[in-house]
């Protein structure tokens, strides 16, 4: 992969630049579109979960609660929108010209990966605002983001592919997602949640990944090693799967596109 | 630099939709003779052998539909072969449409780094080249303006330069006279003839004899997926 795209190096940072500029072109509030979908999220959960239902979560403010777990989810959310659709969508460039087509859905991550870093910035307000005690296990938040990068990569790459042959995926995918985000624990923590039950929620390597990143900054606990090990071998061997498919795959792309 | 081997590519006439998915995965445990042609398939090449070298000037020329596009297609790597080898040695710059990688809401400015990336330059490379891509195009006054603002000649001229000014090895073109009027025709052919001189290789399309006579070193005919005849 690395050889593939090292001389392609500039046309994937281009093409990250260029949705980016396109996302927020003719458009007033601009990048705090990145910032307002999860705080959106969080607002309406504590809303909620506060006035509606009122219900024991957590017993740390929801506000911050619901934002570290709306944060994780939004980036891959907004990777996945952009990127299934992102080879057919470029169909003009797929038919006529090479270049390395993964750059397509890749650069669909890659521009929810500057929203995302947009965003941190409210949980950082977030955070001081609530006098949160942040200890040093703050610091998985960035190998567990690392891992929710890779897989959010492998899945966009596998869906995106598919789209070309089967357009059914795209109008499954807004359903998919919104599944998805049930059995992530965004709007719930699986603290509390029999052994049983844990392992079915599990099966979702979201679960691992987005109570991991709310653990680490929030409570300020570490993660288990052998889990990080075993969710990490889990996710690589994804990617390189949905790797290898996808070029196979991409010798027809033009063809059936 | 380019070589074609016994090359035989298949198309299907529908879309694949009308394939299940079903049909799909049953091909795959069978491993269907790719040879055999199915119902609804067609061949757009049928066992085309040429060589060009390195600096050589080639015309393909024939009706439509007789596989000219197929073969620079497969010459960009765009598509894949069914059958045969294909090889080409450098970096290809595909003019087969024009302006395809343009966003209309972005600038001519940020189009042409857009473009150039595809076309496989660099960032530094593309800065330095800017000025000259900018005036050959002859769009100064209009390169900060979002694209979809154009005509469609600044647009074809706009694509063109770009392309022409990429710095690869093998040169695809596609109908180069439709773009722009008559002077900006006459500056493209000064321009390919100048790249010619600079050794690069060319492939190009067009139905304008005359013209392929007067730049190509050598011309294939294709009718209906095969070679008919080639001049030197």
């Amino acid at each position: 992969m690395y050889y593939r795209l090292k001389s392609y190096r500039d046309l994937f940072l281009i093409f990250i630049w260029r949705e980016f500029s396109i996302r927020y072109k003719q458009s007033i509030i601009g990048i705090l579109w990145a910032i307002l979908q999860p705080l959106s999220m969080m607002l309406l959960f504590t809303f909620i979960f506060t006035y509606v239902l009122p219900t024991k979560i957590t017993d740390y403010p929801y506000v911050l609660f619901f934002y570290a777990g709306a944060l994780p989810w939004s980036f891959f959310s907004s990777s996945l929108n952009y990127a299934i659709p992102s080879l057919t969508n470029h169909y003009n460039l797929v038919t006529k010209i090479y270049f390395p087509r993964e750059i397509l859905p890749l650069s669909g991550v890659g521009v929810a990966f500057i929203d995302f870093i947009f965003a941190c910035s409210v949980y950082v307000l977030l955070l001081i605002l609530f006098k949160i005690n942040i200890t040093w296990h703050i610091i998985w938040f960035v190998p567990l983001f690392f891992l929710l990068m890779v897989f959010t990569a492998g899945i966009a790459m596998i869906l995106a592919a598919l789209n070309v042959y089967y357009r059914d995926v795209k109008l499954a995918s807004g359903f998919l997602i919104q599944l998805w985000f049930f059995a992530s624990p965004v709007f719930y923590s699986i603290d509390k949640i029999s052994f049983k039950l844990k392992i079915v929620l599990f099966l979702n390597p979201l679960t691992f990944i987005i109570e991991n990143m709310r653990r680490c900054v929030i409570e300020g606990r570490g993660v288990v090693w052998w889990q990080f090990l075993f969710m990490s071998l889990f996710v690589i061997l994804l990617f390189s799967i949905s790797y290898k498919f996808f070029l196979i795959t991409e010798k027809k792309f033009a063809d059936v596109i | 630099m380019i070589i074609f081997k016994d090359v035989w590519k298949k198309y299907y006439r529908h879309h694949v939709f009308h394939r299940s998915l079903r049909e799909d995965i049953v091909n795959f445990f069978k491993r269907k003779q790719k040879q055999e042609l199915k119902k609804n398939e067609f061949w757009a090449l049928k066992g085309i052998s040429f060589e060009i070298k390195k600096g050589e000037c080639v015309g393909l020329y024939g009706p439509n539909g007789a596989g000219k596009s197929t073969i620079l297609k497969l010459i960009a790597k765009v598509t894949y072969p069914t059958k045969g080898i294909v090889n080409v040695n450098g970096r290809v710059a595909p003019l087969i449409e024009i302006g395809a990688g343009f966003h209309l809401d972005l600038t001519g400015r940020e189009n042409i780094y857009i473009n150039g990336a595809i076309l496989g330059m660099h960032i530094n490379e593309i800065k330095r080249k800017i000025p000259q891509i900018v005036e050959f195009s002859e769009l100064e006054e209009f390169i900060d303006m979002p694209v979809k603002k154009y005509s469609s000649g600044m647009y074809l001229r706009l694509g063109f330069s770009i392309a022409i000014h990429s710095e690869a090895d093998i040169f695809l073109i596609d109908e180069i006279l439709a773009v722009g009027d008559e002077a900006f025709q006459e500056k493209c052919l000064e321009k390919i003839k100048n790249l010619k001189k600079q050794g690069k290789t060319m492939l190009f399309v067009t139905h304008n004899r005359k013209l392929m006579e007067k730049i190509a070193d050598k011309i294939i005919f294709i009718e209906k997926g095969e070679i008919v005849n080639e001049k030197v």
